[in-house]
């Protein structure tokens, strides 16, 4: 895992104490909201409806046991005892009192985290896939290279006000969990002819009120022109991009308006046009450098099976299944990555107890070499487990309702705070989830049904990223009454796609019943368990789900 | 302003609220100007004083942010087509119960 250098100390320090300064002004009434609120938004603090929320950056969705345990101590010390894992990777915290922030910037500081940039139109959290450095089908460990664009796009000064937030995604698997199509830049590593990686560069992907899904605009950019090429788009974007409507301003708009080609040409143009001074060389031993902390740990020479593994699965029903579902296959012999969900019945998507965060903590630093994993999913993920160990790590998440055997299946949905939170939404998302997940609670019926991707949000930013769910739920408001719109066919991964509006909204009430039926109507028409969900809407379009959605609405 | 909320009626019955700066907690104005945290304590107001209230909460930025016309019920109460909201903000989230005024907590 990356380690502060002096730089990023000082910066993190000097930034909490300038935001101490400023909550100071503000509360004195020295500085009028007005100036306050860019102030408070570039660190990360928004104001929603019951209190004031702080947004905390983990970068590429990794964490050390250290860090999620100084997580988990400001749940419990400033908030209520929670926290909230964002489809950003990021952790959000729903109560937190200005006059309390400074605080907890500087304990954030003290573990080398911070909330910069978490908020505001500058260049976000770069994410990345939750599988990074321990999936098979990776090409190479893309987390280096999302360092490197952090440490780059940090306090840029060229792109601190862009005309809207921005948001880089970074895979190096051809099965994208990382959603990088769906993102202002999608980087995907990939070998040129000659066999030398690189980055296939997407622009334009986004949610929001008008979803785009990105475009490849440069087959392939080689790693020591990677910052330049993005400097090249940024400032294509700063120079055209819209700031005169905030519903036009990202870039997804710029390249669907000027057309791809075009936007396209702009940006070779720009790249072309940098002159030698204007390059971002990235220094060969800075790289080496940045790439030393990402090193592979020191995996033990383990033989595939695991005894322990295998006598856990036939001795326990619900390990086995826990299995099957939650691990996901490790590169390395005789280990597992573990999938920890925050899905279980009843509980918001997302939030996890300071006590969980701690238990969490130590299974990570005990059985799963002190990496942690934040899942754009708003699940936990331990990327390194031996699966020797895997029963062990079982029972303690069983003890602490952290064992769900939902991963990637319906109760697994992505839901944003919506209303009960929010001070955009239009309807509760929470609520809903939570009745989708009491529909499914049979988990035999759930893992009969297969994968399945639900995803809920309150508003049309589309936090719950409703858009590229397999079934999307997007709340609206109509007339004081929340209505959810349904959209099908949606998918984030590398055959990412925008759902189709099935039909009119329907009441808070309708959409179990509605969801029920149409997975009915699924498992009636699918052929076999093997097709699933998503296969079978392309194979056989909406109308049967459509008819089936509203069949007695 | 964080909130743009829909505009009412000049007769509809309607109260100010806010956020404390401080602690970020909803608030009410009520009938003697101060700020209270329970939306019943709030004043129902109708025109013509009721941008003298507004305006006065505006002004009292060190106390209260992003302060804005809700609408209430002239007996006083979360009324209108924000009433869910309103009601979410003034008792806190449907589904932690255990959190928000509604607790008896803030």
């Amino acid at each position: 895992m990356y380690r502060y250098d002096q730089f990023d100390e000082q910066l993190v320090r000097e930034r909490a104490a300038q935001f101490r300064g400023q909550v100071e002004r503000r509360l004195s009434g020295e500085l009028k909201e007005d100036h306050f609120k860019p102030l408070r938004l570039q660190n990360g603090v928004y104001l929603q409806l019951h209190a004031y929320m702080l947004r905390v950056a983990i970068p590429y969705g990794q964490l050390s046991s250290r860090k999620m345990r100084q997580l988990a101590m400001i749940a419990d010390t400033y908030d209520k005892g929670y926290g909230h894992f964002t489809t950003r990777q990021n952790i959000q915290y729903n109560w937190v009192a200005l006059k309390n922030i400074p605080d907890v910037l500087d304990k954030l500081a003290d573990v080398e985290m911070h909330a910069i940039q978490t908020s505001g139109n500058c260049i976000r959290n770069t994410t990345s896939d939750h599988l990074a450095g321990a999936n098979a089908d990776e090409l190479e460990d893309p987390r280096p290279w999302c360092e490197i664009i952090r440490q780059w796009s940090t306090i840029h000064p060229e792109f601190a006000f862009l005309p809207r937030k921005f948001k880089i995604a970074v895979t190096a698997a051809a099965p994208d969990r990382a959603a990088i199509k769906v993102h202002d830049i999608g980087l995907l590593m990939k070998p040129n002819a000659n066999g030398e990686v690189g980055f296939e560069v997407f622009v334009g992907g986004g949610l929001g009120r008008t979803p785009h899904v990105g475009v490849s605009v440069r087959d392939w950019v080689s790693k020591g022109e990677l910052l330049s090429y993005l400097e090249a788009i940024m400032r294509v974007y700063n120079r055209f991009g819209r700031r005169d409507n905030k519903f036009k301003a990202r870039i997804k708009i710029l390249v669907n308006e000027t057309g791809p080609e075009e936007f396209t040409r702009l940006v070779e143009e720009e790249f072309a046009a940098q002159g030698p001074k204007e390059k971002v060389v990235l220094p060969d031993e800075e790289v080496a450098r940045i790439m030393a902390y990402f090193a592979p740990p020191e995996f033990e020479d383990l033989p595939e099976v695991s005894q322990a593994f295998e006598r856990e699965k036939a001795r326990n029903e619900g390990f086995a299944r826990w299995a099957r579902i939650n691990l996901r296959a490790h590169r390395t012999p005789g280990y597992a990555s573990v999938h920890i969900s925050l899905k279980p019945q009843g509980v918001a998507p997302g939030d996890a107890t300071g006590e969980q965060m701690r238990v969490m903590a130590d299974l990570a630093e005990q059985y799963g070499m002190d990496d942690v994993r934040v899942a754009h999913e708003q699940d936990i993920v331990l990327p390194h487990v031996k699966m020797d160990d895997l029963p062990a790590v079982y029972a303690k998440l069983v003890e602490h309702r952290l064992a769900t055997a939902n991963a990637g299946l319906i109760t697994d949905l992505i839901a944003c705070p919506g209303l009960d939170y929010c001070n955009l939404a239009n309807a509760r998302s929470i609520s809903v989830a939570n009745d989708i997940q009491a529909e499914f609670a049979d988990a035999d019926f759930e893992e009969e049904i297969g994968k399945l991707h639900v995803n809920i949000s309150g508003c049309i930013n589309a936090c719950g990223h409703h858009h590229v769910g397999h079934i999307g739920v997007l709340g609206v408001d109509k007339k004081g009454e929340e209505f959810y719109q349904i959209t099908l066919g949606g998918r984030a991964d590398e055959k990412a796609a925008i759902g189709d509006i099935a039909g009119p909204g329907l009441r808070h009430e309708e959409v179990r019943p509605a969801f029920r039926r149409v997975i009915d109507k699924y498992l009636e028409v699918r052929n076999g368990k093997s097709e699933t969900f998503i296969e079978v809407l392309e194979r056989l379009g909406q109308e049967p789900f459509k008819e089936a959605l509203y069949a007695s609405a | 302003m964080s909130s743009a909320r829909p505009k009412l009626k000049p007769d509809t019955p309607k109260a100010v609220t806010a956020w404390n700066t401080q602690t970020g907690r909803t608030v009410y104005l009520t009938s003697e100007r101060r700020w209270s945290e329970d939306v019943l304590d709030a004043a129902v107001l109708t025109a013509p004083q009721d941008e003298e209230e507004l305006a006065f909460a505006k002004g009292d930025e060190q106390t209260v942010t992003d302060p804005y016309f809700m609408q209430v019920k002239a007996e006083g109460g979360v009324d209108g087509r924000e009433t869910l909201r309103e009601t979410i903000r003034a008792q806190g989230p449907t589904n932690h119960p255990m959190f928000g005024k509604q607790a008896g907590s803030p």
